[in-house]
Protein backbone atom coordinates (compact mmCIF):
# COMPACT_ATOMS: atom_id res chain seq x y z
CA UNK A 1 0.00 0.00 0.00
CA UNK A 2 3.01 2.19 0.21
CA UNK A 3 3.18 4.14 -2.31
CA UNK A 4 7.08 4.44 -3.87
CA UNK A 5 7.65 6.38 -7.29
CA UNK A 6 9.91 4.87 -10.08
CA UNK A 7 13.28 6.55 -10.22
CA UNK A 8 14.06 7.38 -13.39
CA UNK A 9 18.11 7.68 -12.63
CA UNK A 10 20.48 5.13 -12.30
CA UNK A 11 19.57 3.01 -9.35
CA UNK A 12 22.57 2.75 -6.35
CA UNK A 13 20.94 -0.02 -4.11
CA UNK A 14 17.67 -1.36 -4.12
CA UNK A 15 16.02 -2.81 -1.08
CA UNK A 16 13.81 -6.09 -1.60
CA UNK A 17 11.40 -7.41 1.46
CA UNK A 18 13.82 -6.66 4.04
CA UNK A 19 13.56 -7.09 7.43
CA UNK A 20 15.19 -6.45 10.42
CA UNK A 21 14.97 -7.39 13.99
CA UNK A 22 17.07 -6.76 16.87
CA UNK A 23 18.44 -9.45 19.21
CA UNK A 24 16.15 -10.06 21.82
CA UNK A 25 13.31 -8.66 20.03
CA UNK A 26 10.20 -10.43 19.21
CA UNK A 27 9.31 -8.12 16.16
CA UNK A 28 11.05 -6.92 13.07
CA UNK A 29 12.15 -3.39 13.65
CA UNK A 30 12.00 -2.94 9.68
CA UNK A 31 9.33 -5.13 8.01
CA UNK A 32 8.82 -6.30 4.46
CA UNK A 33 10.57 -2.91 2.99
CA UNK A 34 11.23 -2.23 -0.45
CA UNK A 35 12.93 0.96 -1.85
CA UNK A 36 15.14 2.10 -4.11
CA UNK A 37 17.82 4.15 -3.64
CA UNK A 38 18.95 6.82 -7.03
CA UNK A 39 22.39 7.30 -7.83
CA UNK A 40 24.65 10.49 -7.19
CA UNK A 41 21.22 11.55 -5.73
CA UNK A 42 20.38 12.59 -2.14
CA UNK A 43 17.57 10.16 -0.49
CA UNK A 44 16.53 11.53 2.90
CA UNK A 45 14.72 9.24 5.60
CA UNK A 46 12.22 11.07 7.83
CA UNK A 47 9.84 9.77 9.99
CA UNK A 48 9.08 9.66 14.05
CA UNK A 49 11.53 8.53 16.75
CA UNK A 50 11.53 4.74 17.14
CA UNK A 51 10.07 4.39 12.98
CA UNK A 52 13.54 2.56 11.57
CA UNK A 53 14.95 4.64 9.64
CA UNK A 54 18.73 4.63 11.43
CA UNK A 55 17.98 1.06 11.72
CA UNK A 56 17.38 0.81 8.17
CA UNK A 57 20.77 2.99 7.18
CA UNK A 58 22.82 1.18 9.30
CA UNK A 59 21.89 -2.34 7.29
CA UNK A 60 23.52 -0.33 4.36
CA UNK A 61 27.13 -1.14 5.80
CA UNK A 62 26.18 -3.35 8.23
CA UNK A 63 26.97 -2.00 11.23
CA UNK A 64 24.52 -4.06 13.08
CA UNK A 65 26.71 -7.14 12.50
CA UNK A 66 29.60 -5.40 15.60
CA UNK A 67 26.67 -6.58 18.10
CA UNK A 68 25.75 -10.23 17.88
CA UNK A 69 21.59 -11.70 17.37
CA UNK A 70 20.32 -9.39 15.13
CA UNK A 71 19.01 -11.01 12.23
CA UNK A 72 18.39 -9.88 8.68
CA UNK A 73 15.77 -11.08 5.95
CA UNK A 74 15.37 -10.06 2.20
CA UNK A 75 17.96 -8.37 0.61
CA UNK A 76 19.71 -5.07 -0.39
CA UNK A 77 21.00 -5.24 -4.01
CA UNK A 78 24.30 -3.14 -4.15
CA UNK A 79 26.40 -3.66 -7.40
CA UNK A 80 24.22 -6.44 -8.42
CA UNK A 81 24.93 -8.58 -5.29
CA UNK A 82 23.02 -8.93 -2.02
CA UNK A 83 25.15 -7.80 0.74
CA UNK A 84 23.04 -8.99 3.35
CA UNK A 85 24.66 -12.50 1.99
CA UNK A 86 26.48 -14.21 4.88
CA UNK A 87 30.04 -14.31 2.80
CA UNK A 88 29.67 -10.41 2.44
CA UNK A 89 33.10 -9.18 2.65
CA UNK A 90 32.42 -6.56 5.59
CA UNK A 91 35.72 -4.83 5.15
CA UNK A 92 35.19 -4.10 1.50
CA UNK A 93 31.77 -3.35 1.89
CA UNK A 94 32.37 -0.35 4.66
CA UNK A 95 34.89 1.14 2.02
CA UNK A 96 32.41 1.41 -0.98
CA UNK A 97 30.07 2.39 1.67
CA UNK A 98 31.00 5.31 4.18
CA UNK A 99 29.12 5.99 7.35
CA UNK A 100 28.73 9.69 9.10
CA UNK A 101 27.65 9.70 12.82
CA UNK A 102 25.02 11.82 14.62
CA UNK A 103 28.29 13.24 16.92
CA UNK A 104 31.44 13.81 15.06
CA UNK A 105 33.85 10.61 15.82
CA UNK A 106 37.04 12.16 15.59
CA UNK A 107 39.90 9.58 16.94
CA UNK A 108 42.27 10.72 19.25
CA UNK A 109 45.17 11.45 16.82
CA UNK A 110 45.95 14.24 14.22
CA UNK A 111 44.16 16.09 11.62
CA UNK A 112 46.25 14.09 9.04
CA UNK A 113 46.19 11.28 10.45
CA UNK A 114 42.44 11.16 11.16
CA UNK A 115 42.30 11.59 7.46
CA UNK A 116 44.71 9.53 6.06
CA UNK A 117 43.30 6.92 8.78
CA UNK A 118 41.03 4.57 6.02
CA UNK A 119 43.64 5.11 3.23
CA UNK A 120 46.60 3.74 5.56
CA UNK A 121 44.04 0.73 5.99
CA UNK A 122 44.05 0.14 2.25
CA UNK A 123 47.38 -0.21 2.47
CA UNK A 124 48.64 3.32 0.65
CA UNK A 125 51.63 4.04 2.52
CA UNK A 126 53.34 6.30 0.00
CA UNK A 127 53.79 9.68 1.63
CA UNK A 128 53.49 11.76 -1.51
CA UNK A 129 50.25 9.90 -2.47
CA UNK A 130 48.88 10.01 1.07
CA UNK A 131 49.45 13.89 1.21
CA UNK A 132 47.90 14.66 -1.57
CA UNK A 133 44.24 12.80 -1.12
CA UNK A 134 44.39 13.84 2.80
CA UNK A 135 44.63 17.19 0.99
CA UNK A 136 42.13 16.44 -2.00
CA UNK A 137 39.68 14.90 0.91
CA UNK A 138 39.76 17.94 3.61
CA UNK A 139 39.55 20.65 0.25
CA UNK A 140 36.49 18.37 -0.51
CA UNK A 141 34.99 18.65 2.47
CA UNK A 142 35.38 22.40 2.18
CA UNK A 143 38.00 22.55 5.58
CA UNK A 144 40.90 22.68 3.90
CA UNK A 145 41.42 26.26 4.65
CA UNK A 146 40.80 25.58 8.06
CA UNK A 147 43.12 23.10 9.27
CA UNK A 148 46.16 23.30 6.62
CA UNK A 149 48.41 25.00 9.42
CA UNK A 150 47.34 22.60 11.96
CA UNK A 151 47.25 18.93 10.08
CA UNK A 152 49.54 17.94 13.04
CA UNK A 153 47.38 19.40 15.70
CA UNK A 154 45.32 16.85 17.89
CA UNK A 155 41.87 16.47 15.71
CA UNK A 156 39.84 16.74 19.28
CA UNK A 157 40.73 20.28 19.47
CA UNK A 158 38.10 21.45 16.15
CA UNK A 159 35.05 22.85 17.06
CA UNK A 160 31.68 20.13 16.88
CA UNK A 161 31.43 21.62 12.93
CA UNK A 162 34.91 21.13 12.15
CA UNK A 163 35.14 17.93 13.44
CA UNK A 164 32.26 17.15 11.78
CA UNK A 165 33.76 17.96 8.78
CA UNK A 166 36.38 16.09 9.12
CA UNK A 167 34.63 13.09 9.32
CA UNK A 168 32.92 13.96 5.82
CA UNK A 169 36.59 14.19 4.55
CA UNK A 170 37.76 10.89 6.42
CA UNK A 171 34.77 9.46 4.93
CA UNK A 172 35.41 11.02 1.11
CA UNK A 173 38.89 10.03 1.23
CA UNK A 174 38.62 6.38 0.98
CA UNK A 175 36.27 6.98 -2.50
CA UNK A 176 32.91 5.16 -1.40
CA UNK A 177 30.34 5.07 -3.74
CA UNK A 178 27.60 5.38 -1.21
CA UNK A 179 27.34 7.44 1.93
CA UNK A 180 25.27 7.18 5.27
CA UNK A 181 24.75 10.29 7.15
CA UNK A 182 22.71 9.36 10.33
CA UNK A 183 21.51 12.48 11.81
CA UNK A 184 24.65 14.56 11.09
CA UNK A 185 23.69 17.73 12.18
CA UNK A 186 22.01 17.48 15.32
CA UNK A 187 25.21 18.11 17.21
CA UNK A 188 25.45 21.36 15.72
CA UNK A 189 24.69 24.89 15.79
CA UNK A 190 22.55 26.74 12.81
CA UNK A 191 25.97 28.10 10.83
CA UNK A 192 27.89 24.56 11.04
CA UNK A 193 24.28 22.76 9.98
CA UNK A 194 24.52 25.23 7.04
CA UNK A 195 27.55 24.36 6.51
CA UNK A 196 27.40 20.82 6.25
CA UNK A 197 23.80 21.04 4.47
CA UNK A 198 26.02 22.61 1.52
CA UNK A 199 28.69 20.18 1.64
CA UNK A 200 26.29 17.25 1.15
CA UNK A 201 24.54 18.87 -2.20
CA UNK A 202 28.20 19.00 -3.35
CA UNK A 203 28.81 15.78 -2.44
CA UNK A 204 26.30 13.98 -4.65
CA UNK A 205 27.80 14.92 -7.83
CA UNK A 206 30.41 11.83 -6.64
CA UNK A 207 28.56 9.65 -4.44
CA UNK A 208 24.87 8.40 -4.04
CA UNK A 209 23.87 9.89 -0.60
CA UNK A 210 20.88 8.51 2.17
CA UNK A 211 20.66 11.23 4.90
CA UNK A 212 18.67 10.43 7.92
CA UNK A 213 16.93 13.27 9.53
CA UNK A 214 14.62 14.25 12.52
CA UNK A 215 14.33 17.96 10.79
CA UNK A 216 11.74 18.45 8.36
CA UNK A 217 13.05 21.58 6.94
CA UNK A 218 16.72 19.76 6.38
CA UNK A 219 15.20 17.18 4.35
CA UNK A 220 13.44 19.17 2.14
CA UNK A 221 16.89 21.50 1.53
CA UNK A 222 18.93 19.28 0.45
CA UNK A 223 17.40 16.12 -0.65
CA UNK A 224 16.29 14.82 -4.13
CA UNK A 225 13.79 12.04 -2.90
CA UNK A 226 12.39 11.81 0.67
CA UNK A 227 11.43 8.38 2.05
CA UNK A 228 8.63 8.70 5.03
CA UNK A 229 8.82 5.67 7.23
CA UNK A 230 6.30 4.66 10.18
CA UNK A 231 6.54 1.83 12.65
CA UNK A 232 8.78 0.24 10.56
CA UNK A 233 7.70 0.31 7.52
CA UNK A 234 7.94 2.77 4.32
CA UNK A 235 4.76 4.33 3.95
CA UNK A 236 5.87 7.07 0.77
CA UNK A 237 8.79 7.29 -1.22
CA UNK A 238 8.77 10.41 -3.37
CA UNK A 239 10.21 13.43 -5.43
CA UNK A 240 11.33 15.62 -2.19
CA UNK A 241 9.28 18.80 -3.32
CA UNK A 242 6.16 16.54 -4.14
CA UNK A 243 6.08 14.85 -0.85
CA UNK A 244 6.30 18.26 0.90
CA UNK A 245 3.54 19.75 -1.41
CA UNK A 246 1.30 17.27 -2.09
CA UNK A 247 1.67 13.88 -0.49
CA UNK A 248 0.16 10.79 -1.80
CA UNK A 249 -0.62 9.59 1.72
CA UNK A 250 -2.49 10.80 4.08
CA UNK A 251 -0.04 9.62 6.88
CA UNK A 252 2.37 11.40 5.01
CA UNK A 253 0.33 14.57 4.77
CA UNK A 254 -0.08 14.16 8.90
CA UNK A 255 3.39 13.64 9.96
CA UNK A 256 4.54 16.89 7.39
CA UNK A 257 1.61 19.46 8.96
CA UNK A 258 2.77 18.14 12.21
CA UNK A 259 -0.15 16.09 13.24
CA UNK A 260 2.18 13.82 15.05
CA UNK A 261 5.49 13.25 15.22
CA UNK B 1 10.83 29.89 63.04
CA UNK B 2 9.91 29.79 59.54
CA UNK B 3 10.87 26.79 57.05
CA UNK B 4 13.68 28.15 55.43
CA UNK B 5 15.20 29.57 58.49
CA UNK B 6 15.07 25.89 59.65
CA UNK B 7 16.66 24.46 56.49
CA UNK B 8 19.32 27.16 56.61
CA UNK B 9 20.49 25.80 60.21
CA UNK B 10 20.27 22.23 59.05
CA UNK B 11 22.20 22.99 56.22
CA UNK B 12 24.87 24.60 58.57
CA UNK B 13 25.06 21.52 61.13
CA UNK B 14 25.46 18.68 57.82
CA UNK B 15 28.32 21.08 56.25
CA UNK B 16 30.16 21.76 59.53
CA UNK B 17 29.58 17.89 60.42
CA UNK B 18 31.08 16.72 56.85
CA UNK B 19 33.56 19.21 56.58
CA UNK B 20 34.96 18.41 60.48
CA UNK B 21 34.89 14.62 59.06
CA UNK B 22 37.23 15.56 55.89
CA UNK B 23 39.64 17.68 58.31
CA UNK B 24 39.99 14.65 60.71
CA UNK B 25 40.83 12.30 57.81
CA UNK B 26 43.34 14.62 56.19
CA UNK B 27 44.94 15.29 59.64
CA UNK B 28 45.42 12.12 59.87
CA UNK B 29 46.96 12.00 56.18
CA UNK B 30 49.58 14.72 57.02
CA UNK B 31 49.98 13.17 60.68
CA UNK B 32 51.78 10.20 59.38
CA UNK B 33 53.48 12.46 56.22
CA UNK B 34 54.81 14.56 58.78
CA UNK B 35 55.75 12.19 61.37
CA UNK B 36 57.12 10.44 58.30
CA UNK B 37 59.64 12.88 57.08
CA UNK B 38 60.78 14.44 60.26
CA UNK B 39 62.22 11.14 61.00
CA UNK B 40 63.03 9.75 57.25
CA UNK B 41 64.55 12.71 56.52
CA UNK B 42 66.88 13.20 59.44
CA UNK B 43 67.68 9.27 58.77
CA UNK B 44 68.66 9.69 55.35
CA UNK B 45 72.43 10.23 54.13
CA UNK B 46 74.35 8.93 50.93
CA UNK B 47 75.56 5.82 52.68
CA UNK B 48 71.66 4.55 52.73
CA UNK B 49 72.10 4.13 48.87
CA UNK B 50 76.21 3.26 48.48
CA UNK B 51 76.05 0.41 51.70
CA UNK B 52 74.01 -2.98 52.18
CA UNK B 53 72.77 -3.95 55.63
CA UNK B 54 75.39 -4.14 58.65
CA UNK B 55 74.92 -5.92 61.32
CA UNK B 56 73.65 -3.33 64.31
CA UNK B 57 76.38 -1.21 65.50
CA UNK B 58 78.00 -0.55 62.40
CA UNK B 59 77.90 3.15 61.17
CA UNK B 60 77.82 2.31 57.75
CA UNK B 61 74.68 0.17 57.35
CA UNK B 62 72.31 1.03 54.04
CA UNK B 63 69.64 0.21 52.45
CA UNK B 64 71.19 -0.41 48.92
CA UNK B 65 70.39 -4.26 48.98
CA UNK B 66 66.52 -3.47 50.04
CA UNK B 67 66.34 -0.93 47.23
CA UNK B 68 67.85 -2.66 44.45
CA UNK B 69 65.79 -6.13 46.03
CA UNK B 70 62.42 -3.95 45.83
CA UNK B 71 63.26 -3.04 42.15
CA UNK B 72 63.81 -6.58 41.00
CA UNK B 73 61.04 -7.72 42.58
CA UNK B 74 58.41 -5.12 41.78
CA UNK B 75 60.33 -5.03 38.53
CA UNK B 76 59.56 -8.61 37.30
CA UNK B 77 55.79 -8.25 38.76
CA UNK B 78 55.14 -5.03 36.61
CA UNK B 79 56.53 -6.68 33.18
CA UNK B 80 54.52 -9.68 34.23
CA UNK B 81 51.36 -8.13 35.81
CA UNK B 82 50.69 -4.89 33.33
CA UNK B 83 50.74 -6.93 29.42
CA UNK B 84 48.56 -9.87 31.66
CA UNK B 85 46.35 -7.31 32.87
CA UNK B 86 46.34 -4.85 30.08
CA UNK B 87 45.12 -8.01 27.77
CA UNK B 88 42.76 -9.97 30.09
CA UNK B 89 40.98 -6.13 30.17
CA UNK B 90 41.09 -6.00 26.74
CA UNK B 91 39.22 -9.14 26.36
CA UNK B 92 36.31 -8.25 28.98
CA UNK B 93 35.50 -4.77 27.33
CA UNK B 94 36.32 -5.72 22.98
CA UNK B 95 35.41 -9.77 23.18
CA UNK B 96 34.00 -11.14 26.18
CA UNK B 97 31.52 -7.76 26.74
CA UNK B 98 28.57 -9.10 28.64
CA UNK B 99 28.83 -12.34 28.53
CA UNK B 100 28.69 -15.22 31.02
CA UNK B 101 32.54 -15.82 30.87
CA UNK B 102 33.20 -12.61 30.82
CA UNK B 103 30.88 -11.35 34.00
CA UNK B 104 32.20 -14.34 35.81
CA UNK B 105 36.05 -12.75 35.16
CA UNK B 106 34.54 -9.58 36.67
CA UNK B 107 33.09 -10.71 39.78
CA UNK B 108 36.42 -13.22 40.52
CA UNK B 109 38.60 -10.01 39.99
CA UNK B 110 36.73 -7.91 42.12
CA UNK B 111 36.92 -10.57 44.71
CA UNK B 112 40.70 -11.17 44.36
CA UNK B 113 41.25 -7.53 44.82
CA UNK B 114 39.80 -7.43 48.24
CA UNK B 115 41.39 -10.62 49.14
CA UNK B 116 43.90 -10.14 51.76
CA UNK B 117 47.38 -9.98 50.75
CA UNK B 118 48.85 -12.00 53.14
CA UNK B 119 46.23 -15.07 51.92
CA UNK B 120 48.13 -14.68 48.48
CA UNK B 121 51.44 -14.88 50.26
CA UNK B 122 50.46 -17.75 51.47
CA UNK B 123 49.20 -19.49 48.58
CA UNK B 124 52.22 -18.70 46.60
CA UNK B 125 54.52 -20.48 49.00
CA UNK B 126 52.45 -23.60 48.98
CA UNK B 127 53.01 -23.46 45.42
CA UNK B 128 56.26 -22.03 44.57
CA UNK B 129 58.01 -21.76 47.45
CA UNK B 130 57.31 -25.51 48.72
CA UNK B 131 57.67 -27.10 45.85
CA UNK B 132 61.26 -25.24 45.16
CA UNK B 133 62.16 -26.00 48.86
CA UNK B 134 63.49 -22.34 49.15
CA UNK B 135 62.21 -19.26 48.99
CA UNK B 136 62.81 -16.74 46.24
CA UNK B 137 62.67 -13.48 44.22
CA UNK B 138 60.72 -14.94 41.32
CA UNK B 139 58.45 -16.02 43.93
CA UNK B 140 58.16 -12.41 45.67
CA UNK B 141 57.07 -11.17 42.27
CA UNK B 142 54.71 -14.21 41.52
CA UNK B 143 52.89 -12.74 44.43
CA UNK B 144 52.86 -9.28 43.97
CA UNK B 145 51.77 -10.47 40.10
CA UNK B 146 48.62 -11.89 41.65
CA UNK B 147 47.94 -8.74 43.63
CA UNK B 148 48.45 -6.59 41.03
CA UNK B 149 46.80 -8.63 37.67
CA UNK B 150 43.08 -7.46 39.15
CA UNK B 151 43.44 -3.56 39.54
CA UNK B 152 44.95 -3.42 35.79
CA UNK B 153 42.52 -5.85 34.64
CA UNK B 154 39.85 -4.23 35.93
CA UNK B 155 40.97 0.06 35.72
CA UNK B 156 41.59 -1.26 31.39
CA UNK B 157 38.32 -2.76 31.11
CA UNK B 158 36.77 0.33 32.95
CA UNK B 159 38.96 2.65 30.76
CA UNK B 160 37.99 0.84 27.65
CA UNK B 161 34.58 0.82 28.49
CA UNK B 162 34.77 4.88 28.57
CA UNK B 163 35.73 5.11 25.05
CA UNK B 164 32.72 6.21 23.36
CA UNK B 165 31.04 3.00 20.97
CA UNK B 166 30.72 5.35 18.39
CA UNK B 167 34.15 6.06 18.02
CA UNK B 168 34.41 1.92 17.59
CA UNK B 169 31.67 2.22 14.98
CA UNK B 170 33.51 4.79 13.26
CA UNK B 171 36.57 3.38 12.62
CA UNK B 172 34.45 -0.29 11.51
CA UNK B 173 32.71 2.15 8.98
CA UNK B 174 36.03 2.67 7.13
CA UNK B 175 36.50 -0.61 7.16
CA UNK B 176 38.91 -1.22 9.80
CA UNK B 177 39.65 -5.40 10.90
CA UNK B 178 38.91 -5.24 14.82
CA UNK B 179 42.30 -5.52 16.35
CA UNK B 180 43.15 -2.47 14.32
CA UNK B 181 40.41 -0.62 15.83
CA UNK B 182 41.82 -1.66 19.31
CA UNK B 183 44.99 -1.10 19.09
CA UNK B 184 44.72 2.21 16.68
CA UNK B 185 41.47 3.20 18.13
CA UNK B 186 40.45 1.98 21.14
CA UNK B 187 43.69 2.17 23.09
CA UNK B 188 44.66 5.69 22.27
CA UNK B 189 41.68 6.78 23.15
CA UNK B 190 42.23 4.93 26.78
CA UNK B 191 46.06 5.53 26.90
CA UNK B 192 45.79 7.97 29.87
CA UNK B 193 43.54 5.93 32.15
CA UNK B 194 44.93 2.58 31.15
CA UNK B 195 48.61 4.12 32.62
CA UNK B 196 47.01 5.45 35.50
CA UNK B 197 46.13 1.64 35.99
CA UNK B 198 49.18 0.67 35.60
CA UNK B 199 50.85 3.24 38.45
CA UNK B 200 47.95 2.95 40.80
CA UNK B 201 48.85 -1.04 40.29
CA UNK B 202 52.13 -0.53 40.62
CA UNK B 203 51.97 1.61 43.76
CA UNK B 204 49.53 -0.63 45.25
CA UNK B 205 52.43 -3.92 45.29
CA UNK B 206 54.93 -1.69 46.06
CA UNK B 207 54.54 -1.32 49.39
CA UNK B 208 52.99 -5.00 49.96
CA UNK B 209 55.08 -6.75 52.97
CA UNK B 210 52.76 -9.40 53.81
CA UNK B 211 53.10 -11.43 50.95
CA UNK B 212 56.91 -10.83 50.32
CA UNK B 213 57.10 -12.28 53.95
CA UNK B 214 56.15 -15.82 52.81
CA UNK B 215 58.12 -15.67 49.33
CA UNK B 216 61.08 -13.45 48.87
CA UNK B 217 62.01 -13.49 52.14
CA UNK B 218 64.84 -11.23 53.22
CA UNK B 219 68.37 -10.55 52.55
CA UNK B 220 70.72 -8.39 54.38
CA UNK B 221 73.35 -7.97 51.68
CA UNK B 222 72.80 -7.36 47.96
CA UNK B 223 71.66 -10.40 46.18
CA UNK B 224 70.03 -10.30 42.29
CA UNK B 225 69.52 -13.54 41.94
CA UNK B 226 65.92 -13.91 41.37
CA UNK B 227 66.22 -17.53 42.43
CA UNK B 228 67.80 -16.93 46.01
CA UNK B 229 65.52 -15.14 48.89
CA UNK B 230 65.59 -11.16 48.26
CA UNK B 231 65.72 -8.18 50.27
CA UNK B 232 62.69 -5.91 49.73
CA UNK B 233 62.14 -2.38 51.07
CA UNK B 234 59.33 -3.34 53.23
CA UNK B 235 60.48 -6.50 55.08
CA UNK B 236 63.69 -4.80 55.49
CA UNK B 237 61.89 -1.93 56.99
CA UNK B 238 59.48 -4.62 58.70
CA UNK B 239 62.89 -6.62 60.26
CA UNK B 240 64.66 -3.08 61.24
CA UNK B 241 61.74 -1.33 62.93
CA UNK B 242 61.07 -4.03 65.12
CA UNK B 243 64.66 -4.62 66.10
CA UNK B 244 66.29 -2.83 68.91
CA UNK B 245 68.98 -1.15 67.65
CA UNK B 246 69.03 2.47 67.51
CA UNK B 247 70.58 2.47 64.26
CA UNK B 248 68.39 -0.44 62.65
CA UNK B 249 65.32 1.82 63.77
CA UNK B 250 66.78 4.76 61.83
CA UNK B 251 67.64 2.69 58.92
CA UNK B 252 63.76 1.88 59.09
CA UNK B 253 62.65 5.23 59.37
CA UNK B 254 64.89 5.79 56.06
CA UNK B 255 63.41 2.93 54.06
CA UNK B 256 59.62 3.92 55.20
CA UNK B 257 60.25 7.42 53.63
CA UNK B 258 61.61 6.35 51.03
CA UNK B 259 58.57 4.12 49.72
CA UNK B 260 56.35 6.49 50.74
CA UNK B 261 57.77 8.83 48.63
CA UNK B 262 57.75 6.81 45.54
CA UNK B 263 54.65 5.33 46.13
CA UNK B 264 53.20 8.87 46.57
CA UNK B 265 55.13 10.31 43.52
CA UNK B 266 53.65 6.87 41.73
CA UNK B 267 49.97 8.44 42.86
CA UNK B 268 50.76 11.65 42.14
CA UNK B 269 51.50 11.02 38.48
CA UNK B 270 48.71 8.40 38.12
CA UNK B 271 46.30 11.05 38.90
CA UNK B 272 47.72 13.83 36.84
CA UNK B 273 47.21 11.45 34.12
CA UNK B 274 43.87 11.60 35.15
CA UNK B 275 43.25 14.87 34.90
CA UNK B 276 44.81 15.64 31.79
CA UNK B 277 42.42 12.92 30.22
CA UNK B 278 39.37 14.46 31.77
CA UNK B 279 40.95 17.97 31.19
CA UNK B 280 40.13 17.61 27.56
Amino acid sequence: MATIIDIKEEIALQVKDFEYTYAGADAPSVKKLNMPIAKNSITALIGPSGCGKTTLLRSFNRMHDLYPGNKYAGEILFKNRNILDKNEDLIHLRTQIGMIFQKPTAFPMSIFDNVAYGLRLQGIKNKTELQDRVEKSLQNAAIWKEVKDRLKHDANGLSGGQQQRLCIARAIAVEPEVLLFDEPTSALDPISTAGIEELVVELKEKVSIIIVTHNMQQAARVSDYTGFMYLGELIELGVTENMFVTPTEKLTEEYITGKFG
Amino acid sequence: MTHTHKRIIINRIVMSLSSLSALIGMGFLFWILGVLIYNGVDALNWNIFLNEGAPPGHEDGGLKHALIGQLYIVGVATLAGVPLGVLAGTYLSEYGQKSKLAETIRDISDIMMSAPSIVIGAFVYAVVVMPMGHFSGWAGSIALTIIMLPIILRTTDDMLHLVPSTLREAAFALGAPKYKVIIQVVYRGAKAGILTGVLLGIARVAGETAPLLFTSFNDNFLNTNMNESMASLTVTMFNYATSPYEDWQKLGWAAAFILSMFILSLNIVGRLFLLKKKGR
